[in-house]
């Protein structure tokens, strides 16, 4: 796609690329340049976020395409790769940008310089957006932004982001910048040759460029206060104690995880109602039938299913803005890594999978702030493990009902909480070796640095917080959500059709004929015809078809249940649809005989299945959406469901061989 | 291999001294980057330069991760990427 179309050629039109260190401003100068971007998406190939923006600043259309956060141009990563493609003009749908814009954070002048002196390398017309100057001012730093623009050769903008001083002046010196030559490349020839010739090219490189601007910030940066900030080195002090640092840890992640856990709680249920009433309201005015049907039990329930994950997602995203806004952020991937690197991960995995507790999906969009590709793909794709809300009133009820409440080892110590709990570390453990064993196979490579700034302890900014939230809000909707929304309608008709052929003579009673309506619908005779693969887990054919018709959510298995075992749509959440169906699964039978289906080794096996497997539309299609792959739902789907075979068939043999 | 109290000490004279030993509070000049792969190079470019001071804030509760400071910011990094770099013995 030409940026450039004809209809408007006679108006001036630029592109700019922003370029910047993580953590220096560069989304909210990105927001504060361009508002809301034009095109979100993913680069061709690579699961790197494309974001292009669009703006008129003095009747020149600017076309503002946002890199990625990096700390290099020397392509370690995608990130950095793609940044280096679209700066030297190789991306298939972008033109080469006419001028670049630097981000420096100037709280860190002399790191955020490497990245502007590479920048400077690229021969493209440069302007160097200097943020964080109101923080830096609190520091006591001042810099001489003239002098600086004189040594470097290009324009240094004053910019505080939020609250949009320097913008307009950016935007003059974008506009001006673009249309004169480029600044004359810095010279590291003096500096390349003071360095020991028997280094790599690349680190004599990296050892002139930080020469070059020692050599040019001398007496640009004035310090009024001491360069060391005894506040901030107590508080680092505090956080990494053993005692204190692990007991705040502990707070902030229980806040973390209580929040999304039960204050998302009301919120959901307050979507759940609203969705009744609408659907309420819609059964009472349209005449029973398909239509009905599909707008009811279709489209109404997928809205809902999409739009419940909202309060988890958007609590979430708030908790993270706000850690990301003060700096705890990066502390508690310091804080965590030393567990996870036993996985093959790092830190940074910690609150992404701590998330997916809550619900996978608000996870796996946390692992958006894993800069690092292969750790955030190893991240997504055991996120699905961890036991998630959905999988909690399975595990109460089969835990109720057939696990016998006897004492384990000391009296208070009950068996069904023994066997909830490992539930939740079947997940954990699976979890952690699927992910050392990807990281020590497939994902297998040179060692990844975990070099990771500690940024300065700051206020977060409530502007940047809100357009965090908003931005995972409406990402998740826009994307996920239409998708989530067609394959609910698509499982609904896989349930509802084809029509039942009901036994004229027998009269049946409602829920009598909507168990038949969904045992001879598509999805029940898959669950018959899967019969055979379901046997050696101990299960028959109406466990198989709840399983199979769980697929849209976990959840669902126990309201399929109780259709297929024709206690029409008991609701299992209430004490009463409960108990009518703990005694129905409790009295089941095998076809034919008097054995009992549900025993010990049964209900656990189920449990196992449900602990690993992937039956969750809604986080297949954000896994495919978050690595812009549809490759990496199929890759979740498949291994999951082949652990939760597995162990499934390991639990419900050896329970049976053991006489459980 | 070394016994214990030699290993104790902050710097074995034998040897050079890696950022990995330095205590915290301690601060020092970086002496050398080893090594010619991505951990290193990504090391110089996060301005871990020779000459440079370099100062040991702390470690992780768990005793992995190190945070040292360096020109003028707080930088995270394993002990395995610290042993990389040579400092002066202060």
């Amino acid at each position: 796609m030409v940026l450039q179309s004809g209809r408007d050629s006679e108006r001036p039109r630029l592109t700019a690329a922003l370029l910047g260190n993580p953590n220096t401003g560069k989304s909210t100068l990105f927001t504060a340049l361009a508002g809301i971007p034009t095109r979100i998406g993913n680069y061709p190939g690579v699961t790197v976020e494309e974001k292009v923006g669009r703006f008129t600043h003095r009747g020149v259309t600017i076309d503002l395409v946002d890199l990625p956060g990096t700390y290099s141009l020397t392509a370690h990563s995608p990130d950095e790769q793609v940044a280096i493609d679209v700066l030297h003009g190789r991306m298939a749908d972008l033109p080469r940008p006419d001028c670049v814009i630097v981000v420096v954070d100037a709280t860190n002048l002399a790191r955020n310089l490497y990245l502007a002196g590479q920048a400077l390398e690229l021969g493209l017309p440069t302007v160097i957006a200097l943020t964080l100057t109101d923080v830096a001012a609190t520091k006591g730093i001042t810099i001489d932004a003239g002098t600086l623009a004189a040594r470097l050769g290009c324009p240094v903008v004053r910019v505080v982001a939020p609250t949009g001083i320097g913008i307009a002046a950016l935007g003059d010196t974008i506009v001006a910048a673009a249309h004169a030559p480029p600044p004359s490349p810095p010279d590291l020839s003096g500096h390349v040759a003071a360095i020991d010739g028997s280094r790599p090219p690349a680190a004599r490189a990296a050892i002139a460029r930080y020469a070059w601007i020692d050599r040019s910030l001398e007496g640009i940066v004035q310090r009024s206060a001491p360069a060391r900030r005894p506040l901030d080195e107590r508080i680092d002090g505090w956080l990494t104690h053993r005692l204190w640092g692990t007991l705040v840890f502990v707070a902030v992640m229980l806040a973390l995880f209580t929040s999304i856990f039960q204050l998302a709680a009301p919120l959901m249920d307050l979507i759940s109602t609203g969705v009744d009433t609408v659907s309420a309201w819609t059964e009472a005015r349209l005449p029973a039938g398909a239509l009905r049907s599909l707008v009811v039990d279709g489209v109404l329930a997928g809205v809902g299913g999409v739009v419940v994950f909202v309060p988890q997602i958007a609590l979430l995203f708030l908790f993270i803005a706000i850690l990301e806004g003060c700096g705890y952020l990066a502390r508690a991937a310091f804080l965590m890594d030393r567990l996870l690197v036993w996985a093959g991960l790092s830190g940074k995995s910690f609150i992404p999978l701590l998330s997916s507790f809550a619900c996978a999906i608000p996870g796996i969009m946390a692992a958006r702030t894993i800069e690092n590709r292969r750790d955030r793909l190893l991240t997504i794709l055991v996120a699905p493990l961890m036991s998630c809300s959905a999988r909690l009133p399975v595990y109460l009820l089969l835990c109720g009902a057939f696990i016998p409440n006897v004492a384990v080892g000391v009296p208070w110590l009950r068996l069904p909480a023994v066997v909830l709990v490992g539930m939740y570390a079947v997940g954990v453990i699976v979890a952690a070796i699927v992910a050392s064993i990807l990281s020590r196979t497939v994902f297998r490579g040179p060692p990844q640095p975990f070099v990771m700034e500690l940024p300065g302890w700051r206020c977060p900014r409530p502007a940047v917080v809100a357009e965090r939230v908003r931005e995972a809000v409406w990402s998740f909707l826009k994307n996920a959500g239409t998708l989530i929304l067609a394959m609910s309608v698509v499982i609904w008709a896989l349930g509802s059709y084809p029509k039942p052929v009901l036994p004229a003579a027998a009269a049946l009673t409602d829920a009598e004929q909507q168990g038949e309506a969904l045992r001879q619908s598509f999805l029940g005779r898959a669950g018959r015809l899967i019969e055979p693969v379901v046997r050696p887990l101990g299960w028959d054919w109406r466990l198989g078809c709840a399983a199979v018709a769980s697929f849209p959510a976990r959840e669902v298995v126990l309201g399929t249940l109780g259709v297929i075992y024709n206690l029409g749509d008991v609701d299992p959440g209430e004490e009463e649809g409960a108990t009518a169906l703990v005694r129905r699964l409790k009295a089941a039978t095998w076809d034919g005989t008097d054995r009992k289906v549900f025993t010990v080794p049964v209900a656990l096996s189920l449990m196992v299945f449900f602990a690993l497997c992937a039956q969750c539309a809604s986080t297949l299609v954000v896994i495919g959406k978050e690595t812009g792959s549809w490759a990496w739902p199929v890759v979740t789907f498949t291994y999951m469901t082949a652990l939760a075979w597995l162990g499934a068939f390991a639990t419900y043999q050896l329970g049976t061989a053991l006489g459980w | 291999m070394f016994s214990g109290s030699v290993a104790r000490l902050p710097y074995p004279m034998s040897h050079p001294a890696s950022l990995d030993r330095l205590p915290p509070g301690h601060a020092t000049a970086i002496t050398d980057v080893v090594g010619d792969d991505a951990v290193s190079l990504r090391l110089l470019e996060m301005g871990l330069t020779p000459g440079v001071e370099v100062r040991m804030i702390g470690r992780a509760p768990l005793g992995d991760p190190l945070e040292v400071e360096v020109r003028g910011y707080r930088l995270s990094l394993r002990h395995s990427e610290a042993a990389r770099v040579a400092v002066a013995t202060p």
